[in-house]
């Protein structure tokens, strides 16, 4: 079975969707114990990933491929994990604020999460302060990532964690902002909890974040 | 005796695409807007394509036949002349006669005074326009930064307009926040020709309006397009994608794509009202695959660029390019490096318009001392434009007789007569070592920040008559009550 991990983290290098899909599923059918399959098979594969990214020797397009990789063991194993190991794989809802229509770069750091484990959902462009509120209250996420690009939506973030307090349900999310025109001085202004100038600094920004 | 039989080429040539690699280009493109479509979000929009050849499905699906494409794309103007406020600067926007500028809405600038990064303001906008107002090489004005410190972020666009007429009389490129944003910035250009028909003959601006890549048009960039259609307002519909993330990996592919997105707009113009100056566009870079920055000093950029720039001279139809901008998050070697190439390429290219000139750190940081620099590299570079003539005064074949083996041309009148039409440079160093020590052994970059502090000093524009000043200023305050409403 230990094989299989090696196989899984060397999958996940290689940017093997479909393959990394199908072990874990036959790990899961063997009856190993989900949490050493994210540890052992998973996240370790990840965290090469992430090595050889900082050390450029994998570029986005192959990290992004790992992350699919990750994502389809993740959609299996799930279901299965302990309530305490899917919280440190847990959801990020990703949202471009109201007036905004870039979505490339939080696209981009979307994908990077579930790279990292995480249940992506993913709201889109455009959308209201309620509309995300809502989905707050439905989902119940660990992370909010809240992206602007222009200097005249950045203040709909604010907003957002406004009518976060507003609903009472401020301190169930961590709030994590990006975008080009936004910096950590604005973050810390309008009371978010993490700033990530970028995809991968944001992930690790939301792995703290949950890890507490 | 002159001869027969003879071609001169009067000065460099220079381009990307075969005349065969165009139509392929071309033809590809048709096939995208007819098999794949384009998504409109703006209800006037599909109702336009619903009433003509064209099929809409999936509620904002649009396909049109190529029938349709091609009356359309036919009947945009072949070139479009714009006017400065004053009448003193003139640009025409044809093939292969290239205007240089700046690029618009960054939203950080350097201080000039404590060298830190903060926010761009009014004041920012109106010095950018002053230093253009000034610089010989370059021709047309966009707002370098955004405005910030308004009262209202949605009629920004009104304040930028204003701060750039104060402080520059070229014509310009604007951005605005929406249709009804440009309907203002429309009526506040009229201002200066005298009535709305008078304007058509004389347009000060042309409207910067984007797709979303890949295939995608939302509802004020529509909103915009069809205004323009109406009122005939020259404008540029300008995919920005970033190749392998928003558009193909390969050049040719996001080319491609570039063209659909832009016949597309020439459709649903041609529907509303046939004939707009279209301007053809495209930021066609590439996202950095490390560091996922959309790079404003790729090679790729200039080399899709002067390739668009190739396909639109085909067209009949002016070009909006890039230049003179750099991925640096300083004025360094990087980005002089990054400046001059892509400057060289996009002139070399013909393209009517090159903007972002004096972008640094990926379009989002501003730079005065940028468009001092840049403004010399152009200068470089169209000397090198020039070409060479090989009339016999300047084969001067009787002159080196007459001087002859061995003799001098530094006292020749020759030599008083020509030189004079080589480039002189204002801020590059050519003094002897000795020399440049003496005059405090300064740096490019010293020479640069001087000479941006003497334009800003020194160089006032002429100012706005008093009476239009309150008309514009009219047209701005009732922007703010109906948005404060
Ligand atoms: C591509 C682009 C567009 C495309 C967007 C396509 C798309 N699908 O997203 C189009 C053409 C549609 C567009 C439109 C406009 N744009 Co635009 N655009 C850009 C551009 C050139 C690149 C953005 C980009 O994709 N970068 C690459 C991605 C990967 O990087 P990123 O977005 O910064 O994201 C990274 C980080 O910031 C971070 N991040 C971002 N969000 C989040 C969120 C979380 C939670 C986390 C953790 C991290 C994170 O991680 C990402 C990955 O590393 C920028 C310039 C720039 N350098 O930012 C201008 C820019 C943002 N745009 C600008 C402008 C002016 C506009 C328009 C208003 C132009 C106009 N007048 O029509 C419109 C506005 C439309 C609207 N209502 O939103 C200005 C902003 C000025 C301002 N007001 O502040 C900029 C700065 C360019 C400029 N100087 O003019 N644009």
């Amino acid at each position: 079975m230990s094989e299989k991990l090696g196989k899984i983290a060397d999958g996940l290098l290689h940017g093997k969707i479909d393959e990394v899909g199908e072990l874990t599923q036959e790990l899961i059918n063997d009856g190993m114990d989900p949490e050493e399959i994210l540890q052992k098979g998973l996240f370790a594969g990840m965290d090469v990933v992430g090595k050889k990214f900082r050390d450029c020797e994998m570029f986005i397009p192959e990290v992004l491929r790992s992350a699919k990789a990750m994502h389809a063991a993740m959609e299996k194993l799930r279901p299965v994990l302990s309530e305490e190991s899917s919280s440190k794989a847990g959801t990020v809802i990703m949202v471009t604020v109201q007036g905004d229509l870039h979505d490339i770069g939080k696209n981009l750091a979307g994908m990077m999460m579930e790279g990292a484990g995480f249940n992506v959902i993913d709201m889109g462009i455009d959308r209201k302060t309620e509309d995300i509120v809502e989905m707050v209250k439905k989902e119940k996420p660990q992370i909010l990532g809240l992206s602007a690009l222009l200097t005249t939506t950045m203040p709909k973030m604010g907003e957002v964690i406004n009518a976060l307090k507003e609903a009472g349900i401020r301190d169930q999310v961590k709030v994590i902002v990006g975008g080009a025109p936004v910096t950590d001085d604005f973050a810390q202004e309008i009371g978010a909890d993490a700033y990530a100038p970028n995809a991968s600094i944001g992930t690790e920004k939301a792995l703290e974040l949950v890890k507490g | 005796m002159p001869k027969i039989n003879q071609t001169i080429q009067t000065t460099p040539s220079f381009r990307v695409l075969s005349e065969n690699q165009i139509e392929m280009i071309y033809s590809a493109a048709l096939d995208v807007i007819q098999s794949t479509g384009a998504r409109f979000h703006h209800e006037e929009a599909l109702e336009l394509f619903k009433n003509s050849e064209a099929v809409v499905t999936d509620g904002n699906l649009v396909r049109v036949p190529l029938s349709l494409v091609e009356k359309a794309i036919k009947c945009h103007p072949r070139k479009i002349n714009l006017t400065g406020r004053t009448g003193k600067y003139k640009i025409k926007l044809e093939k292969d006669v290239v205007n240089f500028g700046t690029g618009s809405d960054l939203p950080f600038t350097y201080d000039r005074e404590t060298g830190e990064r903060r926010r761009t303001n009014y004041n920012d906008v109106v010095n950018a326009a002053r230093i253009v107002d000034f610089l010989p090489n370059l021709d047309f004005f966009m707002s370098h930064g955004i405005v910030q410190d308004v009262p209202n972020p949605q009629v920004y666009d009104r304040h930028q307009f204003m701060a750039m007429l104060k402080g520059c009389t070229k014509p310009m490129v604007l951005t605005c926040v929406d249709g009804d944003g440009l309907k203002d910035l429309w009526k506040m250009a009229s201002l200066f020709r005298g009535g709305e028909k008078e304007y058509r003959l004389e347009p000060l601006f042309v409207t910067y309006i984007e797709p979303i890549s890949p295939l995608k048009n939302d509802k004020t960039a529509v909103e915009k397009l069809l205004f323009s259609a109406e009122k005939g307002i020259p404008c540029m519909y300008t995919p920005c994608p970033s190749s392998g993330a928003t558009a193909p990996a390969t050049m040719a592919g996001m080319l491609v794509q570039s063209l659909s997105e832009t016949m597309m707009a020439s459709v649903l113009t041609y529907l509303k009202n046939p004939g707009m100056p279209l301007i053809m566009g495209g930021v066609t870079t590439v996202l950095d695959m490390i560091t996922t920055t959309y790079s404003y000093g790729a090679p790729e950029l200039s080399l899709a660029s002067a390739a668009n720039t190739d396909i639109s001279k085909w067209l009949g139809l002016p070009m909006f390019s890039t230049g003179g901008c750099t991925d640096s998050k300083v004025l360094d070697e990087q980005a002089a490096i990054e400046s001059a190439t892509s400057n060289f390429y996009a002139y070399l290219s013909g393209a009517s318009l090159v903007h972002d000139v004096g972008y640094i750190d990926s379009g989002v940081n501003a730079s005065l001392e940028s468009l001092v620099m840049n403004d010399e590299i152009i200068g470089m570079i169209r000397q090198m434009g020039k070409g060479i003539n090989t009339e016999d005064e300047y084969l001067a074949l009787e002159l080196i007789d007459k001087i002859g083996p061995g003799g001098e041309y530094l006292t020749s009148e020759h030599t008083l007569t020509h030189y004079k039409n080589w480039f002189q440079p204002r801020l590059q160093d050519r003094s002897d070592y000795e020399t440049w020590v003496r005059e405090g052994q300064k740096t490019m970059n010293d020479r640069i920040r001087e000479e941006t502090d003497r334009i800003l000093k020194e160089h006032q524009p002429e100012p706005i008559d008093d009476k239009i000043q309150k008309e514009l200023e009219q047209i701005i305050d009732a922007a703010e009550k109906r948005h404060s409403k």
